[in-house]
């Protein structure tokens, strides 16, 4: 089957959504030495650890509005059959006690924030949509993500993919503001992230619920996270 | 629940005028911004976003200038993109403009100042209501001339430090007088942190704005990016907020 235009978009930096001024956590990385060569070591361990949870949990939100096709799960269609609010906010909040970091939920929320405007200017009607608004008006990026997703038809594997494609390429692409890169290296970096990629999509594809959600984190990002909230000078707002 | 975007009397709704300033870096972006808190915060509710390319060094001036209370100025970094953050994807600062709006409701005014960027960077009217194109003395007295989106069709147009002109070169009334050649109409001002009579023109030229926009009557206006053009059949046009419908091959 072929890749709709809306899993194009939501892949495509041009989605106006905010993501230009997100690095992934490369500015903090960097500036604490991390060595431009390691980047993608980084995205790896970013696919491999919050890349994961995110991964699932856009899964999990796409799951919980019906947005899944696949064969034994929820039948549901774009009139928004399978709607479940209460099973959405649930997997919010289990993304939310998954992230540690306050300014990571936070920018994660500022991400949440623009996809949210985008739904509701494009499908302000839909149940789906209406759903993604009672998580408040600063719903984390991923489970935004999800409900952008089914609203516009993408496959549930195509939602993992797109979520952990968008992080490795925010950080390629960042790195060319930050560090004397060559483009063409910093997108041979996405290319060869997808073997993780791949594998990452069949785990967070696998996960049921939110009891077995993974909580995996990286805790040197977490504390970059932390150190970079306060700098005054910072291309990147994470 | 849906975005409100319309604003003035006509629709009944009253959210505050959003103004953009635009200008390339070192212009006095900033200090016009400070100046405007400092004529207008006694009368108006007003907040700022700022738009800095590596530092919060604007946001900071502002709040060191103490001319609004530090909880009214935020500033949102566009990572390394001042015209992306204006122009292609404005979700940054409408969600900054929206905390402001929701934080200190109802405001009159919030002002939006790009990161220096050039002369081509000019606002979406997706995120301002009106916009002043900031350009100085020092410059170049032949920039004004050269032309713009901004130099031509921003709602205002500041030639700002008058004050220099002697001292860099420059001939400043002719800077204005080409500048007005370009705008077909619209306003130029010179401006000088030591004219007084110039920073009551440009706060008069706000509350005006404000007015017109209140009553319905400003059309927020797409100062570019295209240039006037010409085609085959020999006819000369702009493109301005989208009312020509006619393509391009």
């Amino acid at each position: 089957m072929s890749t709709g235009l809306g899993t194009l978009l939501l892949a495509d930096a041009r989605l106006p959504v905010g993501g230009h001024t997100y690095s992934a956590g490369l500015e903090p990385a960097l500036l604490d030495g991390l060595p431009v060569e390691r980047i993608p070591a980084y995205i790896e361990a970013r696919m491999r650890t919050v890349g994961l949870a995110e991964a699932a949990a856009s899964v999990l939100a796409y799951r919980a509005v019906g947005g899944a096709f696949v064969p034994g799960r929820i039948e549901a269609g774009p009139e928004g059959l399978g709607v479940d609010a209460d099973a959405l906010a649930d997997v919010h909040e289990a993304l939310l006690a998954r992230s540690p970091s306050a300014p990571l939920r936070e920018i994660s929320g500022l991400l949440g924030r623009g996809l949210v405007r985008l739904a509701d200017r494009l499908w302000p009607e839909h149940p789906a949509v209406k759903a993604l608004r009672t998580l408040g008006r600063a719903p984390q990026r991923p489970i935004a993500l999800g409900v952008v997703a089914a609203v516009m038809g993408s496959e549930e594997a195509e939602v993992a993919r797109v979520s952990l494609y968008d992080d490795a390429q925010t950080v390629a692409s960042a790195a060319l503001k930050l560090a004397p890169v060559d483009p063409v290296d910093a997108a041979g970096w996405v290319l060869g992230a997808e073997g993780v990629i791949s594998s990452v999509v069949a785990e967070a594809l696998a996960v049921e619920g939110i009891d077995d959600l993974p909580a995996r984190t990286a805790p040197q990002i977490e504390g970059w996270s932390l150190e970079h909230q306060v700098k005054t000078r910072r291309i990147f707002v994470a | 629940m849906p975005e409100q975007t319309e604003g003035n009397a006509t629709t009944g709704t009253r959210r505050a005028m959003r103004l953009g300033v635009a200008g390339p870096v070192g212009t006095g972006k900033s200090t016009l911004i400070a100046t405007l808190c400092r004529e207008l915060a006694d009368e108006l509710s007003m907040a700022v976003v700022t738009n800095d390319i590596y530092t919060d060094e604007d946001a900071r001036l502002l709040r060191a200038a103490g001319v609004l209370p530090i909880e009214r100025i935020h500033a949102v970094e566009t990572g390394a993109c001042p015209h992306t953050a204006i122009r292609d994807d404005v979700t940054p600062n409408l969600l900054a403009v929206e905390d402001l709006e929701a934080e200190f409701a109802p405001l009159d005014l919030v002002v939006v100042e790009s990161g220096g960027d050039n002369l081509t960077a000019t606002f979406s009217p997706a995120l301002a209501d009106a916009q002043i194109f900031c350009l100085d003395v020092a410059g170049g007295g032949d920039v004004a001339r050269k032309g713009g989106p901004g130099i031509e069709r921003a709602d205002l147009l500041v030639v700002n430090k008058t004050d220099l002109a002697p001292h860099v070169g420059v001939d400043a009334e002719q800077m204005v007088t080409d500048a007005k050649a370009s705008r077909g109409g619209l306003p130029v001002l010179a401006l000088s942190q030591h004219d007084e009579v110039s920073i009551k023109a440009l706060a008069g030229w706000v509350h005006q704005v404000l007015a017109d926009y209140r009553s319905g009557t400003h059309v927020p206006r797409d100062p570019g990016p295209m240039a006037p053009h010409s085609h085959a059949d020999g006819t000369t046009h702009t493109h301005e907020g989208g009312e020509d419908g006619h393509e391009h091959a």
